[in-house]
């Protein structure tokens, strides 16, 4: 597999990039309901997929609930320790899974603001749709527009630079679904790259030109040609501009290849600090579907509640962070960055016979960056006989909308009840 | 029995294949509508000795344990094999249908038991939906990927019993009605009729990849289970993990919901209107009066009206293994795999490729598949797909014999035509045909006839310009939005 893709590379690496005329953007009926643009106040989204067992994120040390619920899962009070040995106790209830070090550490310093118990009315157990209401912020999901997708419609178009873009994914997230605008999805910076025939590089101006003319005609709105079409277009413009600037990148951080989150933001951090108005940026963790081997190392033993598939996510979530955070004080950026952690539901509190546990509803969320007031928000929910559901999963407490709403309106500039289409209370981890 | 044109021939053999070759495209004009979907679906009749002695010369997969011959990136160089090489397309695209359907990953299940599992949806791929469907559930591969094997009495697991019903046969509501189609409590107790569903190997069966479901009696619960509770499908009483497969089966929401994808991951995407709902409903009737048989129904919506019709052409956007092969079938490239035997000998360009075009075989991104059409789509795989243009045409090897992808010079020849308009026409004929209109016609045209300054310097029929210039064509081509079309 390496070899073709060091050869997919390679082809790149040979290649004479000559300047393309931009031809003129397709750009000017959407400018009515515009929202200024901030590009000192940036966003970097992280999904964790498969939805992350909170209560294992975020533990309620002093619930008996909790210990009964999850009899082999459960982890003691005594077990919130780092490998150091320092505490990840937060509060008088609750303590962070110990594989997250260096959140604590940025909890400390008040840089992260954990909201407890976030979901939604309705809950639906399925990845997918319950995915897609987070994505579009749609009781039903419904729609192909996310809510990201929906600001930088209003914020984004016009902007002559690269502005916002999906990280390190073969897929662009939903979130981030537009309706004009197209959010560049980029995998990885070598790749990012419009290529043709290394023996005849005086032809590439000949190429570049007719695939430009191409990607420039006016296709039928709304159809899956008009959408492949701006797209090619935006592809190819945007990867000119990734190749003039991300070399510029130079950090003393340096983060671990085997932590594919901590790759995905450094790339982040290598646009930021290259292209000064990228400023909506979103990443991807999986492996969150915990049905099995949630704890117990590869030989099977269950008896150290702190190892495990879980464990190891946790700690790649919690190592890239800090890594990011760091790269982003040696920028000078860390000021202007907000980011935010999502999951699609959390998972039952009640364990099953795999060592995991089955798919749930309420689950917290962390905001994390020197903008956020950092502290505990929101309010757990009741682990009580009488207050789980007939799947004997929780109540929500606070509408993931509500932190959306937060971050439009007290962050972004954008009003939210435009974005959201209703207006919901803001939390309080911002300002 | 009338015979159908050219275009949908071509049409035809994208669809039910990966796209053909201008001769293989005649032939099928030829037999007609129901004499060309037959001879596609009856492809166990069609001779594949040729293929069959190529995957014998170009792998080793006698022994599973041996990773260096038995290993992901080997059984996917075998897949893209098959499909480059196969007469037999259909067999391999329905295949590829199943593994969407029921995606499965190698990263949880290992590659041995999803090599079982493709062998498995290759050769019941038309089968009775339900006896498809009772394979999956039995299968090692699914067993493993959906936790069946620690889905016991007493402490089910719910992951195989929601997907069953979500993704497999009916989703959550009715495509039709809109109705829900079962309730978490159903869920639990499909769980409970799926306790103690196992696999072995068998003692002393020498043959390594032979694996056998078991149902583990001390791990199945034997208690009452009530499924559907309410509706018509209702049933009550010891439910096995069979007994809830029939029932799932025969359902009407079953039937719906099958139609729908394969609509959509053949035909054309379907909206909510009337004309798409009584659609819908004519082919839900074959599933249920052709006794859930999927090559009737499959027959069915491949002789259709609705398949020939306009709405269906270049109405669904090209799966990366669409753009890979398809290219490669329609130009007449070569890809030689090359082989196992020995170190550096073999050449997985196209799975490699299409793990960054977003479809990375025998790893599903999950258990809901690929998202297909604009799913496909972001500014990173297309520029991707523009790559793997550029690999395809580039490729100058030396000894035409050696593992590799590439575009002899002669095959480049038959396309170059004694102008530019012909040699444009031609080539975007072999490539679909596709229809991009007189002023895109006339931008390849110039880009035909321009030197390296961007002056009109004519088209002169020598090797210079087909070896620069019918391979920067036929790059500019597939870098065209129509061609992510199909």
């Amino acid at each position: 597999m390496r070899v073709t893709r060091r050869q997919f590379i390679k082809r790149g690496a040979g290649m004479v990039t000559v300047g393309m005329v931009i031809p003129k953007l397709l750009l000017s009926d959407a400018r009515a309901e515009q929202i200024e643009f901030t590009p000192h106040r940036k966003l970097v989204v992280i999904q964790l997929a498969g939805g992350n067992d909170g209560f294992n994120t975020v533990v309620s040390y002093t619930d008996s609930r909790y210990y009964s619920l999850r009899p082999t899962l459960a982890l003691r009070e005594t077990e919130l320790r780092t490998a150091d040995g320092a505490s990840t106790i937060i509060s008088n209830q609750f303590g962070l899974h110990p594989a997250m070090a260096e959140i604590k550490h940025l909890y400390d310093a008040g840089r992260v603001a954990v909201v407890l118990g976030v979901g939604y009315p309705n809950p639906n157990l399925s990845h997918f749709l319950s995915m897609d209401i987070w994505h579009t912020a749609d009781a039903n999901g419904a729609g192909s527009r996310g809510w990201l997708g929906k600001y930088a419609d209003l914020a984004l178009i016009g902007q002559p630079n690269l502005t916002a873009a999906s990280i390190g994914s073969l897929d662009l997230p939903k979130s981030l679904g537009a309706d004009r605008f197209v959010v560049p999805n980029i995998i990885n910076f070598s790749l990012y790259n419009f290529l043709a025939d290394p023996n005849y590089p005086g032809d590439y101006n000949n190429q570049l030109n007719t695939f430009n003319f191409a990607a420039s005609r006016t296709m039928s709105a709304g159809s899956f040609i008009g959408a492949v079409n701006s797209t090619a277009f935006e592809s190819v413009r945007g990867a000119q501009q990734v190749q003039r600037s991300v070399s510029a990148y130079k950090s003393s951080v340096s983060y671990p290849a085997n932590n594919p989150l901590a790759t995905g933001l450094q790339m982040v951090a290598q646009l930021m600090a290259t292209v000064p108005e990228a400023s909506l940026l979103y990443v991807q963790l999986g492996g969150f579907d915990n049905h099995s081997n949630q704890i117990g190392d590869k030989q099977g033993d269950r008896s150290n509640t702190r190892v495990g598939d879980h464990a190891t996510l946790l700690k790649w979530f919690s190592e890239a962070i800090k890594l990011f955070h760091d790269d982003l004080t040696e920028h000078g950026l860390a000021d202007e960055v907000l980011m935010l952690q999502w999951s699609e539901f959390g998972r039952r509190p009640g364990e099953n016979a795999s060592f995991g546990t089955d798919h749930g509803t309420a689950a917290p969320i962390f905001l994390i960056g020197n903008p956020v007031r950092g502290g505990l928000y929101g309010e757990q929910p009741s682990l009580a006989p009488t207050e789980l559901d007939p799947a004997g999963n929780v109540k929500f407490r606070v509408d993931f909308r509500e932190a959306y709403a937060t971050i439009l309106d007290q962050w972004l500039g954008a009003d939210s009840k435009a974005v959201l289409g209703a207006q919901y209370s803001n939390v309080g981890f911002l300002g | 029995m009338a015979s159908i044109t050219y275009d949908e021939g071509a049409h035809l053999l994208r669809r039910m294949g990966f796209g053909g070759s201008p001769v293989e495209i005649d032939e099928v004009t030829l037999l007609g509508r129901e004499g060309a979907v037959d001879q596609l679906i009856n492809y166990e009749q069609i001779d594949n000795r040729a293929m069959d002695d190529l995957l014998r010369n170009s792998f080793d997969f006698s022994d599973p344990v041996d990773s260096p011959r038995f290993n992901r990136g080997e059984l996917q160089r075998w897949w893209f094999t098959r499909m480059t090489y196969t007469r037999r397309p259909f067999e391999e695209k329905m295949t590829l249908f199943w593994h969407n359907h029921f995606a499965t990953s190698a990263s949880k299940t290992g590659d041995l038991f999803i090599y079982n599992q493709n062998l498995m949806l290759r050769s019941h791929a038309l089968d009775q939906f339900d006896n498809l469907l009772l394979r999956v559930a039995q299968d090692p591969a699914m067993l493993l990927w959906l936790d069946g094997v620690t889905n016991v009495r007493g402490k089910p697991n719910e992951n195989f019993a929601r997907e069953l019903q979500e993704l497999f046969t009916m989703g959550i509501t009715d495509v039709i009605t809109g109705e829900q189609n079962y309730t978490e409590e159903d869920v639990k107790e499909i769980a409970r009729a799926f306790t103690g569903w196992k696999f072995f190997h068998p003692r002393f069966d020498p043959n390594p990849y032979s694996y056998q479901f078991i149902m583990v009696e001390p791990e199945h619960d034997n208690t009452i289970k009530t499924i559907y509770d309410g509706t018509p499908w209702a049933r009550t009483g010891n439910l096995s993990g069979e007994d809830v497969i029939v029932t799932v089966s025969a359902r009407r929401a079953t039937a719906r919901y099958l139609v729908k994808k394969l609509f959509e991951f053949f035909v054309y995407p379907l909206d909510g209107s009337a004309a798409d709902k009584a659609t819908i409903e004519k082919f839900a009737d074959v599933y249920m009066n052709r006794n859930h048989s999927i090559k009737e129904l499959i027959r069915a919506i491949f002789t259709s009206d609705e398949f020939f019709s306009d709405r269906a052409r270049f109405a669904l956007v090209k799966s990366p293994v669409e753009i890979i092969v398809g290219a490669i079938r329609m130009l007449g490239a070569r890809y030689n795999p090359g082989t196992s035997a020995r170190e550096g000998a073999s050449n997985n360009t196209l799975a490699a490729i299409s793990i960054f075009l977003g479809q990375e075989l025998f790893n599903p991104p999950d258990v809901s598949g690929w998202k297909l059409n604009l799913g496909w789509i972001n500014t990173s795989t297309l520029l991707n797909r523009f790559t793997y243009a550029d690999l395809l045409v580039v490729d100058r090897p030396r000894d035409l014999n050696a593992p590799g992808l590439w575009l002899s010079h002669e095959q480049l020849r038959s396309f170059a035509k004694k102008n530019s308009k012909k040699t444009v026409k031609r080539l975007l004929s072999t490539l679909g045909p596709l229809d991009v209109g007189g002023e895109m016609i006339g931008a390849l045209r110039a880009y035909l006839e321009r030197d390296d300054q961007g002056n009109a310097a004519g088209f002169a029929l020598d090797d210079l310009t087909v070896d620069k210039k019918v391979r920067g064509l036929i790059h500019l081509i597939m870098c065209l939005s129509e061609f992510q079309l199909n």
